[in-house]
């Protein structure tokens, strides 16, 4: 767990990355000082044997082997510590030798002793003399087109080697140190970095239906993790008004359920407190039947919302003639209006307006929408119902020329809808005056659905209204092609 | 015992009002909060059955203004919402007592009978003067032992006598507890009632409970 932790990776790769690089500057110094102390050597070896072959080799020479040490140090000017010089003859035999060599000789290889022949300079590190080892140089001095002598130098690499390794001890004990030092220092920049996450989990796991209403406390930077839990507080909000929604929802539609079974539970009851007529029962299962239908009513209502929304409702589309829909429905619900005293007419323009959409939800919208007038309307009124082609040009809010459509206009002289509430009327459960659709048997939600109907054609429904002089429904159907 | 049913719910109104005559109640219905209100002020009722939920003034509206009149009438709010703040707020607006729909009607009945006699000294469910009892649940009605059969109008009128006692009724007064909206007051209908009453309890027996205050109303006492 602790170690697929989003700051021990971090802090992992820290190191990691910072490590290579420590190393790679370690050996770096290391490499470039270890040979630039070795060249050092090398020079200086160089230029002694050659300043003794100079010296030596000149026809003016004072240079007396013979006295080797005071022969350097009087002609070179120059006293050289630590230096081992030892001159053999031609053929190889050891001759002078610096006094600092005492009683031992410099070793010759044989390669040295191939190279000297041919006139080259060998360099060779000799570990087999002494206790340290030993740098050097072996140069040939060549006259009159033989070989005189050798010119043996050598210098003892003791203070290069304990440099070195001074060096490595100290990069061997400080990188190690360095990288605990960065790692500890990364862990803790991380749980600085990260601190806030652990705060935003914490809300976010106790974040239940319940209390939706709790927010992520927001940081004083604005950062990416302060971008976060603006994003997560906005995530919250919306879930919390689509959980609000769903409660106004389910209440509002038991408190709808709650008027019909009042009403069945209370006349049965009454009923059964006394002995009554047959014709009393009669009367009470009638009533108890328009509940019952009422219900149903609303729960199918319910149902096909709730199916709207998850898209289980899919519509049958086929050509489908509109004037004709329009005409069967006026017709149908002529009765119900002249039941109520009510005028209902229907005008069409067009013999034929072909529209491609689902017949049964189309009849169901303007049945709706009738019924609605019809509730609304007192007796002596009058409503109409009338279906237009509209010209392209007639939609000026429209793009120009892509709208071919009808309209349908359901108007009545009801009892009219206040502007702020026009607005609200395609809600569900809203009604204007509950008590006067109460006694109808409205559910609340014939709007919904019919505004669900006509936006699933891709149309638009309004109203305009004006209060106690009536409203007028506008419905807008786009004509599409059925090819298209 | 006159009640006043707001409820905007037609249906509801008259299965309410249908159950509490046959239960002997004078009952007058409003079907929103305007009727409601004038209701209440051009009658005097013995209680109001108020639903929350009602057009033009809403439930907490008339609670708020029969309560600004100063009238303690005992009110009983129905409501359809059962959450907790509705049920507060209707209780502080002036409620006496609620119940959430759907309702028992028995409850409806018992939850009436007992705000009646609320501010009564005994809190039993039988009244009782002299040798003669009622029983406001079973409606039974004895004196000596035997029991009176009682139409339904002559139990109303005897049960606000008994809820009444020692105090002069005037015919307004019965009138308004015992009749509903529709009687008219040019009739002797009281009168005629009240004989009726008379035959049946206090005919046969001594002492006579039922006297009459010539010219202002009756009364009823032991004596």
């Amino acid at each position: 767990m602790v170690f697929r932790s989003l700051r021990f990776k971090l802090t992992l790769w820290y190191v990691l990355i910072l490590g290579i690089l420590l190393v790679s500057f370690s050996s770096l110094l290391y490499i470039t000082l270890s040979r630039s102390l070795y060249r050092d050597v090398d020079n200086r070896l160089r230029s002694l044997a050659h300043l003794i072959a100079t010296e030596s080799g000149s026809p003016s020479s004072t240079f007396d082997f013979g006295k080797l040490d005071q022969a350097v140090r009087a002609t070179l000017n120059l006293r050289p510590v630590g230096k081992f010089i030892q001159v053999l003859d031609g053929s190889g035999n050891v001759g002078e030798k610096s006094e600092n060599l005492k009683n031992v000789q410099l070793p010759i290889s044989l390669q040295a002793l191939k190279n000297a022949s041919k006139g080259f300079i060998t360099f060779e590190t000799v570990r087999t003399f002494g206790n340290t080892p030993l740098r050097m140089m072996t140069l040939p001095v060549i006259e009159k087109g033989n070989m005189a002598r050798i010119i043996q130098v050598a210098s003892s690499l003791e203070d290069v080697e304990d440099a070195l390794r001074t060096l490595f001890i100290i990069l061997v004990i400080t990188v190690p140190l360095a990288l605990l030092v960065a790692s500890l220092g990364g862990l803790f920049l991380a749980n600085q970095a990260l601190k806030p996450v652990d705060h935003i989990t914490q809300t976010a796991r106790m974040i239940t239906s319940q209390n939706l209403n709790q927010r992520i406390k927001s940081l004083k930077v604005k950062d990416e993790i302060s971008r976060l839990i603006e994003t997560f507080n906005e995530m919250i909000s919306r879930l919390d008004q689509s959980f609000h929604q769903i409660r106004q929802f389910s209440s509002d539609a038991s408190h709808e359920l709650k008027t019909p079974l009042t009403i069945l539970k209370g006349e049965v009851e009454v009923a059964l407190r006394k002995e009554r007529t047959s014709q009393d029962y009669e009367q009470i299962l009638r009533s108890n039947l328009e509940e019952i239908n009422r219900m149903s009513k609303i729960v199918d209502n319910l149902l096909l919302l709730a199916r709207t929304e998850t898209g289980e409702i899919r519509l049958f589309k086929e050509e489908i003639n509109l004037s004709q829909i329009v005409s069967e429905v006026v017709t149908q619900l002529t009765k119900l209006a002249h039941d109520k005293d009510l005028q209902i007419v229907a005008t069409n323009h067009h013999e034929d307006t072909l529209l491609y959409g689902d017949a049964l939800r189309i009849r169901q919208m303007l049945l709706n929408l009738i019924e609605n007038s019809i509730k609304y309307t007192e007796p002596g009124g009058s409503i109409s119902v009338s279906l237009e082609r509209n010209a392209p040009h007639s939609l000026p809010g429209k793009e120009k020329g892509s709208y071919d459509g009808v309209k349908i206009v359901v108007s009545d002289t009801g009892i009219g809808i206040a502007k702020e509430d026009q607005e609200r009327i395609f809600g569900r459960f809203f009604r204007v005056d509950k008590a006067r659709s109460g006694e109808q048997g409205g559910s609340g939600l014939g709007l919904s659905i019919c505004k669900w109907i006509v936006e699933a054609h891709q149309g638009e429904i309004s109203v305009e209204s004006e209060l106690g002089k009536g409203c007028r429904f506008i419905v807008k159907l786009p004509i599409h092609s059925h090819t298209s | 015992m006159r009640i006043l049913v707001i409820e905007d719910e037609k249906k509801v109104a008259t299965f309410i009002k249908k159950g509490l005559v046959e239960e002997h109640y004078a009952v007058d219905t409003a079907f929103d909060g305007e009727e409601g209100l004038y209701l209440s002020e051009i009658n005097e009722y013995d209680l109001i059955v108020l639903d929350l939920m009602i057009p033009k003034i809403d439930g907490f509206g008339v609670l708020k203004k029969i309560r600004e009149r100063k009238n303690n009438v005992p009110i009983l709010v129905l409501t359809a919402k059962d959450s907790v703040d509705d049920t507060v707020r209707g209780l502080d607006a002036g409620g006496d007592d609620y119940l959430t729909k759907p309702f028992a009607f028995a409850e409806l009945l018992a939850r009436i009978r007992a705000l009646l006699r609320r501010d009564k000294k005994e809190k039993e469910s039988v009244l009782r003067i002299a040798d003669l009892s009622l029983s406001i649940v079973t409606h039974k009605v004895m004196r000596q032992g035997k029991e009176i059969e009682l139409t339904s109008k002559e139990y109303a009128l005897l049960d606000y006598f008994m809820r009444n006692p020692e105090k002069v009724l005037t015919r307004t007064m019965i009138s308004e507890h015992v009749w509903d909206y529709h009687f008219d007051s040019n009739t002797n209908v009281i009168d005629v009632y009240v004989n009726y009453l008379r035959k049946k309890i206090d005919k046969d027996f001594d002492p006579k409970l039922i006297h009459t205050i010539r010219g202002i109303g009756y009364m009823m006492k032991k004596e």
